[in-house]
């Protein structure tokens, strides 16, 4: 088949010139902030200064590696979201899976729990539930396609969570325990630890692992009803396979940061348009894509005033600018 | 390969009455067979009988005399692709990435399509006569071009029959006529080609064979000279046919 070397030397070079910024990326994220005053480190100070070294290595380093992971997760499930829905438009809280995690996270907190851990790991039970909720209630619906019924659940769900975190906080005590809900909801890495990475690593990372082997099988569900059975697939079933292990590793993203929007929505499209459509390609440029936003992301909202920003407010204001001047060249496909 | 379905019966959920009631369809290797008849006779839903999107509550449907109900999805997409009439494009991949994905029936759950694939899926461009529209976004073809991009869909999956839904109905007459050449060449090759429509012009033109449709079963079956007679159409459309003084596109 005749597949120019021109093609191939452009997508090399994107790939190329994509992982050198990348690299140019991690430095500026590892070295950027506060110490031993506002702005770049000096990199000669990691072997002199312990200090420095501590900073950078102890609190630094863990906490890029979550935005990466953060970020990795998001994108990669958002892709798949969109093409599994074949709606440019979804992201990957959609099913009722980021209201989930919020009230289970505000009810761990509300109950007095003490350990992050079993914050995140209420707020990962409560994200499944939802997911569980939307697909049980999708296949109750007497009408409509499989997707419609999904998205009207998926709704529905996410209503219901709203309502309850609503309900929680205002039951919550507001000097003790509004703060921390208000805080979790906004979404932050400020407290990321190797031993909170590696609470979420294995649900984020198995779920990102499966997204880029079955991605092929992710173009082929983009496409219709009809056409994806005829090629011998069972759509609902692999539909739902794919939804259910990417909500999985959302939820343990949200677990770990809180709620963290915009990611999900607005990467894939950069991918796409960068590396095509076809998840064969779109699918590890989202997951490259999404680390390098979420790591940048975080690093402005460490570093770039005297106080933390919350990271959710940063994804948003930068993710929905990027998305309005996506749609407004006309680079977002919106076939209805 | 012979496809036959055998007095099929099928109720839609919560509707009134039957899609199919009794139809039979029959088409053998390297011939076309042309399902004609009125809007909402059961042309689609035969066609989802006998590609397995449908599961008939009564009746059968037999490729190369192997029971449909008894195969596995897979098994059944390597014996008969399908051309839906519509096809909702959400993303923009190019003509040869979209061609690609019938492939999927040959190749595992989590396996990339590989080099013999792409090739493949650029040889049926190739006889689809869309080569030129490789590299072009699905989304920005025009009506025609998409529907010889989709019939590339279909031949990349290399199936011994291939089923289309009124494969001509949005297309101009250049384009009909560039599917129909294509219809009539599948079957020259000694593919099993069924396809719907509810014109007589074109049907006359690819098919081999006609099967007139009309509420749910077949009324006649038979060579296109016989079953395309006036009176015959006059009954399965309602409406009184007559010689039309306008040039086709569909000529011999």
């Amino acid at each position: 088949m005749p597949r120019s070397p021109d093609d191939l030397r452009a997508r090399s070079g994107k790939v190329l010139l994509l992982a050198l910024a990348g690299l140019a990326l991690l430095a500026f994220c590892l070295l950027a902030g506060r110490y031993p005053r506002p702005g770049l480190l000096d990199p000669r100070l990691l072997s002199s200064d312990a200090t420095a070294r501590a900073i950078v290595l102890g609190s630094r380093l863990p906490r890029l590696a979550a935005a990466l992971l953060l970020g990795a997760v998001m994108a990669a499930a958002g892709n798949a979201f969109q093409m599994v829905f074949g709606n440019p438009l979804v992201e990957p809280g959609f099913l009722g899976v980021s209201q989930g995690a919020a009230l289970g996270a505000a009810l761990a907190l509300v109950a007095g729990a003490r350990s992050e851990f079993v914050v995140a790991g209420s707020a990962f039970g409560f994200a499944l539930a939802a997911l569980a909720a939307a697909a049980l209630l999708a296949r109750a619906f007497p009408f409509g396609g499989w997707v419609l019924r999904l998205v009207l659940a998926g709704f529905a769900v996410s209503a219901f969570m709203s309502a309850g975190l609503a309900l929680v906080k205002y039951a919550a005590d507001p000097l003790r325990e509004l703060p921390d809900i208000v805080y979790w909801t906004m979404g932050s890495l400020s407290g990321a630890s190797w031993r909170r990475l590696g609470f979420a690593a294995i649900p984020a990372l198995g779920s990102t692992a499966f997204l880029v082997a079955y991605r092929w099988r992710v173009t082929a569900l983009s496409a219709d009803e009809a056409v994806v059975r005829s090629l011998g697939a069972r759509p609902a079933l692999s539909r739902a396979l794919v939804l259910a292990i990417a909500s999985a590793g959302v939820a343990a993203a949200v677990a770990m940061a809180g709620a963290v929007s915009w990611i999900g929505l607005v990467v894939p499209h950069a991918a796409r348009l960068m590396f095509g459509a076809d998840a064969r390609r779109s699918m590890p440029a989202s997951i490259a894509l999404g680390a390098y936003f979420a790591a940048l992301c975080d690093t402005i909202a460490r570093a770039a005033f005297p106080g933390e920003l919350p990271l959710g407010a940063v994804t948003a204001v930068i993710g929905s600018a990027a998305f309005v001047a996506l749609l407004a060249r006309g680079k977002v496909p919106v076939a209805r | 390969m012979r496809i036959e379905a055998v007095a099929l019966r099928y109720r839609y959920p919560r509707a009134a009455s039957e899609a199919l009631r009794g139809a039979s369809v029959g088409a053998a290797s390297g011939s076309s067979l042309a399902i004609l008849g009125p809007n909402g006779c059961g042309k689609s839903t035969l066609l989802g009988a006998l590609i397995g999107n449908i599961a008939p509550s009564s009746g059968r449907v037999l490729l190369g005399g192997r029971d449909l109900a008894t195969l596995a999805p897979r098994a059944a997409a390597r014996l008969v692709a399908f051309l839906p009439q519509f096809e909702r494009m959400s993303f923009a991949l190019s003509a040869l990435e979209y061609a690609l994905l019938g492939r999927a029936p040959r190749l595992g759950a989590f396996a990339q399509p590989a080099k013999a694939d792409e090739d493949a899926a650029y040889r049926a461009l190739e006889g689809a006569g869309a080569a030129d529209l490789a590299g072009r976004r699905v989304n920005e073809l025009s009506g025609g071009e998409l529907q010889l991009v989709r019939i590339a869909r279909c031949l990349a999956q290399d199936t011994p029959a291939i089923v289309m839904d009124e494969p001509t109905s949005m297309l101009d007459p250049a384009h009909a006529r560039m599917v129909a050449d294509a219809v009539r060449a599948l079957a020259a090759s000694g593919r099993t080609l069924v396809f719907s429509t509810h014109d007589a012009a074109f049907a006359a033109y690819a098919a081999d064979e006609v099967s007139l449709m009309r509420g749910g079963s077949d009324q006649f079956r038979g060579p296109v000279a016989e079953a395309l007679e006036a009176g015959r159409l006059a009954s399965c459309f309602g409406v009184p046919f007559g010689a039309a003084s306008a040039p086709s596109a569909f000529f011999r």
